[in-house]
């Protein structure tokens, strides 16, 4: 799917509102300053994932997965390094002692800081298309990259889209690679597309 | 001052909430869905409620709807992370008393919570 560079400008100024939300909620909710760098936008079809994350992050992540509809749908994935989710939800909890591993306390942490990330990106998008989104309960797992990958090459729902928003943000001195995929049927690329015209 | 239930299955939001209530003198039950969330409101009768909106079970919304049921002048706040102004209306319209986002600010809760309780004729 191609899409023109002004439709690719008004995309990364929508993203940047976006992430600016999601980096003022995060601040909130760790109470440390958060610095993002400038989100770079990729829109890939799915089995062209791996290639833009495979040499960005490896081994380990955490994920928090949340399904979004409306007149745009699809799918949200926050990714984070597990070095940074560690480093996050040890920020959160109340047991200060550090920890190598997640466990469940720190899953259910950061579960919630994915909901509320994600519903900071995609709610910006829908306040500022003026299109309603409706959200599922998010979901957080612990997995390898690979299988993950492997996933989105298996495209079993018809033909869809990945716009891939890469950034990282450095908190409390430490950086946490952290990844947004919005998974989107063509269709709903389209609209999203068709809406952002209508705002220029 | 007042008793307020926490309905929310998120234990890190029911910690910050906690910590936001308590030091203005509130006391504070909780409930993690909405089924101990309805039990709990008939069993305490709290003078006000924060109501998380996406839960598994029962959602926040039919809670909400409940609630009113058993009790008609219910004070019932909406928490969520949707920030969008669409889902603002959409609550305003099931008839929550109030909306906040996440993550919440302690300031913006306490003001909210005094209005609610202290409404200025």
């Amino acid at each position: 799917m191609i899409i023109t560079a002004e439709q690719k400008d008004a995309l990364l100024e929508l993203i940047n509102i976006a992430f600016g939300r999601a980096a003022a909620s995060l601040s909130e909710l760790t109470g440390q300053r958060v610095l993002l760098n400038v989100p770079r936008i990729v829109i890939c079809s799915m089995k062209e994932v791996r290639e833009h994350l495979e040499n960005l992050i490896q081994g380990e992540v955490a994920t928090v997965h949340q399904m979004f509809s409306g007149p745009v749908a699809g799918e949200g994935i926050l990714l984070l390094d597990y070095g940074g989710a560690v480093l996050l939800s040890g920020l959160l909890s109340e047991n200060r002692v550090p920890v190598d591993r997640l466990d469940q306390s720190d899953q259910e942490v950061l579960t919630e800081v994915g909901n509320i990330l994600l519903n900071a990106c995609l709610g910006t998008f829908g306040n500022l298309l003026e299109i309603h989104l409706s959200f599922s309960l998010p979901r957080m797992q612990v997995e390898n990259l690979n299988p993950l990958l492997d996933s989105f090459s298996v495209d079993t729902e018809g033909v869809r889209y990945a716009m891939v928003i890469l950034t990282t943000f450095s908190l409390r001195d430490s950086t946490v690679h952290g990844y947004l995929i919005l998974v989107l049927a063509v269709a709903s690329l389209d609209l999203l597309v068709q809406s952002l015209e209508k705002l220029g | 001052m007042a008793k307020i239930l926490i309905v929310d299955d998120s234990a890190l939001t029911r910690r910050i909430l906690r910590r936001a209530l308590e030091p203005a003198g509130h006391s504070v039950v909780e409930a993690e869905d909405g089924a101990r969330g309805l039990e709990r409101y008939s069993m305490e009768k709290p003078d006000l409620v924060i109501l998380d909106m996406i839960m598994p079970g029962i959602e926040g919304l039919e809670v909400l709807a409940r609630i009113r049921e058993i009790n008609p002048q219910a004070r019932v706040i909406i928490s969520t992370a949707d920030i969008q102004t669409s889902t603002r209306a959409m609550v305003r319209e099931a008839g929550a008393s109030g909306f906040i986002n996440k993550p919440v600010d302690a300031e913006s809760l306490q003001k909210i919570v005094g209005d609610l309780l202290n409404p200025v004729s």
